[in-house]
This record gives C-alpha cells, structure tokens and sequence, in this order.
C-alpha cells in the first residue's frame, strides 16, 4: 500500500500511526475499571426499574396485580397499559429503516415469551425486583406457533435492512438440468440470542424537556433523533452517551422498547432512572438471529465448473415486524456460475423480532452455502479448495462488475499453505490421530460486504501543538477508540500521544453506525478528512506568510508530519504547527471532514472483503465429541490500520464460527413458547478450551475504490467461511454431511 | 429475607433445624442458582461455620467427608487411589471458582440426576450421615437420593457428613464425563468406576453411570458378572445388555436417549481399559 496519500493539503502520510499495531489505548481504563459503562452510572435520586416478563408467548394480559405491587413500602410507581402516558411516535409504527417495532406497553397483548408487559420502578434494585414479582400476572392464552413447521407462512417483500427478497440471473432450470454432476444440501439454522457480556442497560434522567441518557448504542446521533421522536422534544435537547460499550454486535444499533419505558418511567417519578436487563431477559425483547430452513441446488460440469446455483432461504420472524435472514443472498458474490437464483421466503412465529447478528444473512448463508460448494466438490471428485480456484469469481457473479480489489487467491494460498491443506487425503474418515480420535480437514471461503456509512468528525489544531479530534464513534470491544484515534493522528499529522480524541456522545458530529462492517471506513475517512482539512488551513496560512520559511510553497504542497509542514520539494524547510499559530495570533483552527465514498466507484465497482478459513476437527470415534483443534484464516481487507486489533476481531469472529458450527441455539418449547435455555448455562457459547488454536493471518491488499484510505472492514467475515469450514471438516472426519446447526453430537450416531 | 444464621457448633444447628423450617446453604451454588426471587424468603441456615464439618478423614470405620467441604477440599486431600475418581468429578465440577464455594454434600442434597460427585460417590459405596436432633441415623446414598431434586431428607434434618467404609477404600478408580463443549458444562453423561484387583482377577468393581436416568445408579448385574473374571480382557466383558437395562436416559436438549445408551457404555469400556492397562505388566 501506499504510505502517503494526495489530499487537499498535499502529502500527508498514513502509517506513522495507521497500521501499527498499537494495543488499546482503553485497555487500562477497561481492566482497573474505570472505564465506566451505562449500569455504571449512579446519579443522585436514582431510582431503579425492572419489567415483568411475559410468562406466555401469545395471548394477553387480563390482570395484573398493581396493588400488590405498589403496597411494597419501597415500590414508587407501576407502569402499565392503564397508566402508561402517551408517546410521540407510534411503537408499533416504523419511522425509519432502523426502526423496529417495539413493546412499550401499548396494550395488553403478548406477542412473544419475555415481552415486557408492566415496569415497576422503585428505590432499590430489589424493591423493583420484588414489585415485579407480586404483579403476578394473569392471561389469557392462545396456543404459541413456534417452528417453522407452525408459523404463519409468508413473501416477505424485502431481507435484512432493505435487501431484495430475490435475484435471478441466467437460466437455472436449463443449467441445472444439463448439468453432469447436480447436488442438492438442505441446512437449517437455529435461532441465535444476542448476549454480549453487557446487557442492555440505560440511565435515564429528564431536566425540563432535556433528557440525557446512558446506554450502549452503535449509532448515537440515529438514536438521538429516535429517542426524541418517542418522547416529541428535539433532538438537540438529547444528549446520549455511549462512551464504551460491553459488546453490540447488532444488537444495540437498534432502539428496543425496555430503553423506551425506562425514559418513559423517568419522566413519571422525575428522578433518573436505571434499567438493565437480567441474562434471561435478553431472550426477547433486544432481536435476534432468526433462524433459516435453505435449500441449494448446484450443476457443475464435467470439469468442475458451476453452471447453476439456487438458493433458497426461509427465515423466521415475529408475529408483527419482519427482519429476514437474507441467508440466500450469500450466494450473489462468492462463485461464479452463469446462472444463479436466489429466493427467500419467511415464517412468522410468537418470538421476539429478529435482528441484525454479526454477519446478518451473510453468516447463516455462508454456513449453508460452503457446505453445498463442499458437496459439489465432492460430487466431481475435486479436492475443496481446487473446486473452489475453479469457480473463482474473478468479476461480481450478481452485477458482473469489477471487484474494487479481491485478493481472495491470495487468502486460499496463505492460509492453506499454513494450514497444511495439500497433505489432505480426498476421501473422509482416512485421518486419526494419536489418540484414536477421527481427524477432519474442511475449508470454506469467506465474504463482507464493505458499507460505508454517512460520518462526520472535526479536528482541532490547538497552539500547544496537540490536538482535539472528535466525531461520535462507539467502542464496542473492538478498539475503534484506537484504530480511530490512530486514523485521526495520521490525519492532523501528529503522534498518536499528542491528540486527544473525543467520541461517543451526541457531543461529537456524527460517526454514522458502527455496524455492517463500515465503522472504520466511515468514521476512520471523516477524521482522517477533518484532519487533513484543519491542516490545509493551516498550510494556507503559511504559504502566505512571508516570514514563514514555507513561503511560496503552495504549489508544490507541503507534507504534514510529527506536528509539523515539510515543503514537499524540499524537506529542509519546515515550520511547527505551534510557530504557524503563533504567528498568525491564532488559539485553534478547526475543520470538518467527512470522509465518505467516491460515487461513480460505488457504481462501477463491488467492494467486499474476502478470507478463506481452513478447519481441522477432532472427533471421537464412538461418543462423537466434536472438538475444533485448530482454525487458520487468512483475510484481504484492504488497509489494516491496526494488524493487532483487525486479528482479534478476526479470530472472534472465527470463534463465534465455532460457537455458531457447535454450540449455539436459542430453544424454545413448542407448547408455551418460552425460551428453555435463557442463560448462559444452557446457551452455549465456546469456552477458551473449545478455541485452542485460532489463527487469522492478514493479507496485504491494496483498494484503490473503497475509499480515499482503502480501508474496508474486519468485523464479521471471521464468522463466515468459518461455520462450513467445520461442518466440512466433520464431513471429511466421519463421511457424514451437516444438516442442521449447531452440529449435536448424537447427528452423527448412525 | 428472614434471619441469616451461622451457628459455630452442631447442636445449635440441630437446635435451630428443630425449631423452625429453614432453608440450608452451603456453598450456594445449586441454592442461588434455583432462587427465582431476589433472596431467599425465610429463614437461612448457614452450615459452613459449623466446627469440625469440613474436614476430610479416615476413622476406625472408614473415611469421613464433613459436609461443609468443599470440592476443592477433595482435590486437595490425602486420599488413596480408590478416590481418584471423585478428585476427577471434582475438578470438572463447573469451574475452579464453583469449586472452592460448592460442597459435595450440597452437591447430592441437590439431586441433580446430572450432579457429578454421584456415580464416584456410589462407587465408593457411600452413606449419607444426617443429623437431627433426635440422634443421628445414616442412609446408603443409592437410597438416600430417591428421584431428580429428592432425597429422604425430612424436615428438621440435615447432612453432617459423607461415610464411605473403609472396606470400598480399595483399588483405583476412574471418572468420565462427556459433555458438549469443554469445560463447565452440564454432563451428558458420567461414569465411574473402581476396580480392585488381586492375584490378577477382580476382587471388587463398582460401576456407576450419571445421567442417564431420574437418578445415578451402580450396575449390579454386570458387577456381578464381572466380579471374580480374570483382569484380561476385562474391558471386552462389558455387556451392553447390562448396561442398558439399568439405565432410563431420557432426551433433552443435550442429548438423545439412544445416543446416552450407547456412550455409557463406551465410557465404561474406557475406563475400564484404562484401569487395565494401568494393572498389567510392562
Ligand atoms: C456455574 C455453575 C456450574 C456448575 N457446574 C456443575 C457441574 O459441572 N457438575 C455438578 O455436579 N454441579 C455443578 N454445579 C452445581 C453445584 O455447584 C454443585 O452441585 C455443588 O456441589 C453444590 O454445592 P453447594 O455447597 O454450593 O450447595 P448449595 O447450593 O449450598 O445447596 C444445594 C442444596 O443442598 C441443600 N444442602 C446443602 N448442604 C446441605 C446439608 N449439609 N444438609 C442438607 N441439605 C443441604 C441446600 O439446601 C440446597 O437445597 C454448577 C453450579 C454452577 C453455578
């Protein structure tokens, strides 16, 4: 990549601070705890709210007992449908894309196990607790359709946030039927529950018609303008902060109806109020990942090449709002086939709705569709990887344009060289280990989307020679408080030790959404433009100083670097920032940035990240015990601005691969609709010894079109490839092929 | 809550267990976990302060485990090989954190049919000792647990200690867990086994298998089959039949009944093949 860049002000060079890998700069503040998250906030008067869940998955509430519950001494208030105060905006409207609808106790319907259906606010988090409790809620039941055998069928008219239902290019039927070797898979995947080690949690404190609250959001300004459309005031009278958040992955870039009714009790008691769910009750009411029933179809000739890819998808959602895995849709971008379909169709059943989960569609979509790719592999008698070199898509298989860069080639050579892949035996169940144990190989290729979302940041060059940057960017674990400060240094050409970078809060201009994968990109390409912009300002002000020993230098440009402007034709003569100010008597000079993507590469071009995951599994011969032993990724994103920070969201997202491949599964019975295992015991995720050798290794990649600093996202590929990469390991360890997930082990007792 | 009581001596407890309907903790493992409420309603009685109830060791009769030690207190004890297979169960029991608070008779009072410290127990052919006021009496555990989540614990009583005689003090002993993931986990299924070996035949075996039915439970009939056969190909007699038809696992989220069926045995065949090759001469 190159390491400088042509902006408005000349050379400024991206790599003192970008792409090193610096660990994070919060870490201390995150491991001596003082780092504070929203349940940590503790204002004066501060009640506490806690909501009655509901008991039955459909019907509605008839009675409710407030009496008891208010006669508890520390009880203050009982919110219900009956006493609930109106609200601005419809909860059960959609104002914009990113609205869901949501329960605020409009009525006494139950839509779905856990809905909130009373809130009692009280002095102390147990008084509420209790308060909760004696409401003791009575109702009136229908049956709850739970499964897809169950649900409701229906089109839906669009998947995930917008996406088309279905996409059609070239001739299937025609393809499919004079194919030579024709495979079909069927996979099913479960319902997955949001569960970052940070529940939803909110401080809510009214003064007048200002209302400031704390709570873990990814796209602040978005919510500002939600939250105050809810209680009709002006945005502007919302401060929000979010300075750190426990983990999103979704789930918190999205308004959910506890936060409303804890702004809604504030305002009843006037005193602030703090709401954060329990474990279980994070088993409804904040989306998601709905579960998929697919179906592919593939024809591939007698040389291995794909003539015909079908993909099907059936995605459950709630009763009463749609969010549809758009699984199908991972087909569009990764093979390339002359024909290729793709449809989708939903189920409506008595759960919470579903939402956007690390790698909405594209995850559950990958997952099937690496293991149908693996099946036609075998269907040639070509090694998987092979097959895969075969099909490369070298233009978009769905638009036929160019990738902005795709370095996908180079993914499969590193990772499988590390890998060991060529000493791969073609056939299943040839490898064991020392211990007897069944050894598998599988891979599966990984794909993202590279978003970018509307962001704004401002950079301030202050006298002392320091700066302030500031735009409202979340840190959910991922370290954008870093990898966005090392952005913005690069930006105002200053060491990272010498900016002071202010985010997560209403306060800063708009970072966009730290979700879809764009947040670098996005909010990274609006300071890194706010930064250069503060610094043209300021070359401008020297060029034209006669006393400045860059006098005249406005047509050659000058470079900015370690606070200072370097002639770009003549290195020996510079000025500090600190002398530029001072001279021209000025305290600060600041500018905006925006960043963003250049139009008419939006149109020409598809822009995703790609990877390759390879997965060695371990099982045992009689019990089945399924043990990932080893899983190697190699991933092309673009410019890596923090190789450490870009690796560990790699292999957390090769870690939920395995989670999502073996352990998690939101269950719920199919008589009463209730979720059975709504805590941490019963939902499994991967423990640190079920992840004994994860590995994402970075492959250099150079994206002209992407964005001014080619920068793309690392976010939630790790999830994708990684799934099919183990069920076909499983496959090439016992000869059985995966048709549901998680893979329990008593699928492969035969 | 009501009142939070810590007596420091036996009698006060037994006193108070006579007195009012209380609710015993231990290490609160089980008990904070099954709370729904906040805190506990009624009275709590604490036993863990209780003089002399954690402590490990051997008297004329056999081996006492107090009620008050913990799991971590069993690992860390002196114990012969014959208990290897409960130090095992105790090292998986959920995480080193649940194992320095969680009590092994916390552990069988919650009768759990997935409890881990069970089938070693059984195997060790175990009574339960409980205290009352009126005197003491003493249960095998195999009839103290009597379904999932009860005991013949009456009102007024409490589990002092865990007796195992001194005559099932003999031979080594193995434990096998299986479950989905790697660590802290519910047990799909358990087993454990002591083998006791002499003049290479099998003196004693006590076979036990968790999970895989309302209670744990020993395997009589093949114990019986087993006992008094060479130590040689020991593993290759384990009937299957037998196995089965002492076991009624049921199907849940973790597993099948079928699949609990067939890695009980499994599990006990390596055990079993791990305690012989343990026995023979290299
Ligand atoms: C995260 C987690 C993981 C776990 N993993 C496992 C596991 O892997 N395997 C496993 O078997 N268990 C597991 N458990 C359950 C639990 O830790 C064990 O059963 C433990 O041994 C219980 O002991 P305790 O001292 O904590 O019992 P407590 O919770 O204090 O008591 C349990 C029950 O026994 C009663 N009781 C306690 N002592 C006495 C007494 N002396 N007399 C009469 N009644 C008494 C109590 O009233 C209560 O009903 C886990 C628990 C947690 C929270």
């Amino acid at each position: 990549m190159p390491d400088t860049l042509q902006t408005p002000a000349g050379h400024v060079r991206l790599g003192s601070n970008s792409g090193q890998p610096m660990t994070r700069r919060d870490g201390i503040a995150k491991v001596t705890g003082t780092a504070t998250y929203a349940a940590d906030n503790r204002p004066d008067r501060l009640a506490h709210a806690v909501f009655a869940s509901a008991g039955i998955a459909r019907g509605r509430v008839v009675s409710l007992n407030v009496e008891a519950a208010k006669s508890h001494p520390e009880v203050i208030e009982v919110i219900t449908p009956d006493n609930r105060p109106a609200l601005h905006l419809d909860p059960d409207g959609k104002s914009h894309p990113f609205s869901w609808r949501i329960e605020a106790l409009q009525d006494n319907t139950v839509r779905y196990a856990g809905q909130p259906i009373a809130l009692v606010v009280a002095e102390t988090l147990e008084a509420a607790t209790e308060g909760a409790r004696l409401l003791a809620p009575e109702y009136d039941t229908d049956p709850a359709r739970i499964g897809f055998e169950n649900g409701e069928a229906y089109d839906p008219p669009a998947v995930g946030i917008g996406g088309n239902p279905s996409f059609s290019k070239g001739d299937f039927d025609t393809g499919f039927s004079n194919s030579e070797h024709r495979i079909g898979a069927s996979v099913d995947t479960p319902a997955q529950y949001h569960n970052a080690m940070e529940p939803h949690a909110i401080v809510a404190e009214w003064s007048g018609d200002h209302l400031t609250i704390d709570t873990p959001n990814q796209a602040i300004h978005l919510a500002r303008g939600a939250f105050a459309g809810y209680f009709g005031i002006p945005p502007e009278n919302v401060t929000l902060r979010s300075p750190f958040i426990g983990g999103g992955f979704g789930s918190k870039a999205i308004l959910v109806g506890p936060q409303i009714l804890a702004i809604m009790a504030a305002r009843m008691v006037d005193r602030p109020v703090k709401l954060v769910l329990r474990r279980d009750q994070m088993f409804g009411p904040v989306q998601h990942r709905g579960a998929t029933r697919q179906k592919l179809r593939i024809g591939t000739d007698g040389n291995g090449l794909i003539k015909a890819l079908e993909h099907e998808a059936t995605a459950s959602t709630s009763s009463f709002d749609d969010f549809i895995e758009g699984a199908g849709n991972a087909s569009l971008n990764m093979y390339a086939s002359p024909a290729i379909v793709a449809r989708h169709s939903a189920v409506r059943v008595d759960t919470g709705t579903p939402g956007p989960m690390r790698a909405p569609g594209e995850a559950s979509g990958s997952a099937a569709l690496e293991i149908a790719i693996d099946k036609a592999a075998e269907a040639v008698g070509m090694d998987p990887l092979e097959f895969r070199l075969r099909n490369y898509a070298e233009t978009d298989p769905a638009s036929g344009k160019p990738f902005s860069a795709k370095s996908l080639r180079e993914c499969y050579e590193l990772a499988a060289q590390k890998f060991g892949w060529s000493d791969r035996p073609l056939a299943p169940g040839q490898m064991r280990d020392e211990n007897g144990m069944l050894v598998g190989w599988g891979m599966g290729s990984a794909l993202f989307p590279a978003p970018m979302f509307a962001a704004q940041a401002r950079a301030t060059l202050r006298r002392d020679g320091t700066a302030l940057v500031e735009t409202s960017g979340a840190d959910m674990g991922q370290g954008a408080w870093t990898a966005l400060a090392q952005i913005a240094a690069d930006g105002v050409g200053l060491p990272v030790d010498r900016i002071e970078f202010m985010s997560g809060t209403t306060d800063q201009p708009d970072a966009g959404v730290a979700g879809g994968s764009g947040h670098t990109a996005s909010a990274g390409g609006a300071l890194f433009e706010a930064g250069s912009n503060a610094v043209q300002k300021l070359a401008d002000l020297a060029t034209a100083d006669p006393e400045s020993p860059l006098f005249g230098a406005g047509n050659t440009g000058v470079e900015a670097r370690e606070g200072r402007l370097f002639r770009a034709d003549d290195e020996s003569r510079s000025e500090s920032y600190a002398d530029i100010l001072e001279r021209a008597g000025l305290e600060r000079i600041d500018a905006m940035g925006s960043g963003g993507r250049d139009p008419a590469n939006t149109e020409a071009r598809a822009m995703f990240s790609h990877g390759a995951v390879f997965a060695e599994v371990k099982i045992d011969p009689d019990l089945f015990q399924i043990r990932v032993s080893r899983l190697i990724g190699a991933f092309a994103a673009g410019r890596i601005i923090n190789p450490h920070l870009a690796k560990s969201q790699l292999t957390g997202g090769m870690i939920w691969g395995i989670g999502f491949a073996l352990h998690e599964e939101g269950i719920h019975d199919l008589r009463s609709g209730r979720p059975l295992n709504a805590d941490l015991a019963g939902y499994h995720v991967p423990v640190n010894a079920d992840a004994p050798h994860v590995e994402a290794l970075l492959v250099d990649e150079d994206d002209p079109y992407v964005n001014a600093l080619g920068i793309k996202g690392v976010g939630e590929i790790g999830i994708t490839g990684s799934v099919g990469a183990i069920a076909n390991a499983v496959w090439h360890a016992t000869g059985k092929r995966i048709s549901s997930y998680p893979i329990h082990i008593d699928a492969l007792l035969s | 809550m009501g009142a939070y009581l810590q007596p420091d001596t036996l009698d006060e407890a037994l006193g108070i267990l006579a007195r009012e309907p209380v609710t015993i903790a231990a290490g609160c493992t089980d008990l904070f976990a099954a709370t729904e409420s906040q805190s506990l309603n009624g009275t709590v009685l604490d036993v863990t302060r209780i003089e002399g109830l954690r402590r490990i060791a051997k008297d004329a009769t056999g081996w006492r485990i107090g009620a008050a030690s913990t799991w971590s207190d069993v690992i860390a004890a002196d114990l012969p090989p014959a208990f290897d297979m409960l130090k095992q169960a105790a090292r998986e029991v959920g995480s080193v954190q649940i194992q320095n608070a969680g009590t092994v008779a916390g552990n069988i009072c919650n009768a759990s049919p997935a409890a881990d410290g069970v089938p070693p127990l059984l195997s060790l052919d175990a009574h339960v000792e409980i205290g009352a006021k009126g005197g003491p009496r003493e249960v095998p555990l195999a009839e103290f647990l009597t379904a999932p989540r009860a005991t013949v614990l009456m009102p007024g009583e409490m589990v002092t200690a865990i007796r195992i005689p001194d005559v099932s003090d003999k031979g080594e002993s193995r434990f096998s867990k299986l479950g989905a993931r790697k660590y802290l986990v519910i047990s799909i299924v358990m087993v454990a086994a002591r083998l006791h070996v002499q003049d290479g035949f099998v003196r004693d075996i006590a076979l036990s298998v968790g999970a895989c039915g309302p209670v744990a439970t020993r395997l009589a009939a093949l114990e019986e089959a087993l006992r008094g056969t060479p130590l040689a190909g020991l593993p290759d007699r384990l009937q299957p039949d037998l196995i089965a038809s002492a076991l009624t696992p049921i199907t849940d989220m973790r597993a099948s009944d079928e699949y609990r069926r067939e890695a009980a045995v499994h599990l006990l065949r390596r055990v079993l093949d791990d305690l012989t090759l343990m026995r023979s001469p290299v």
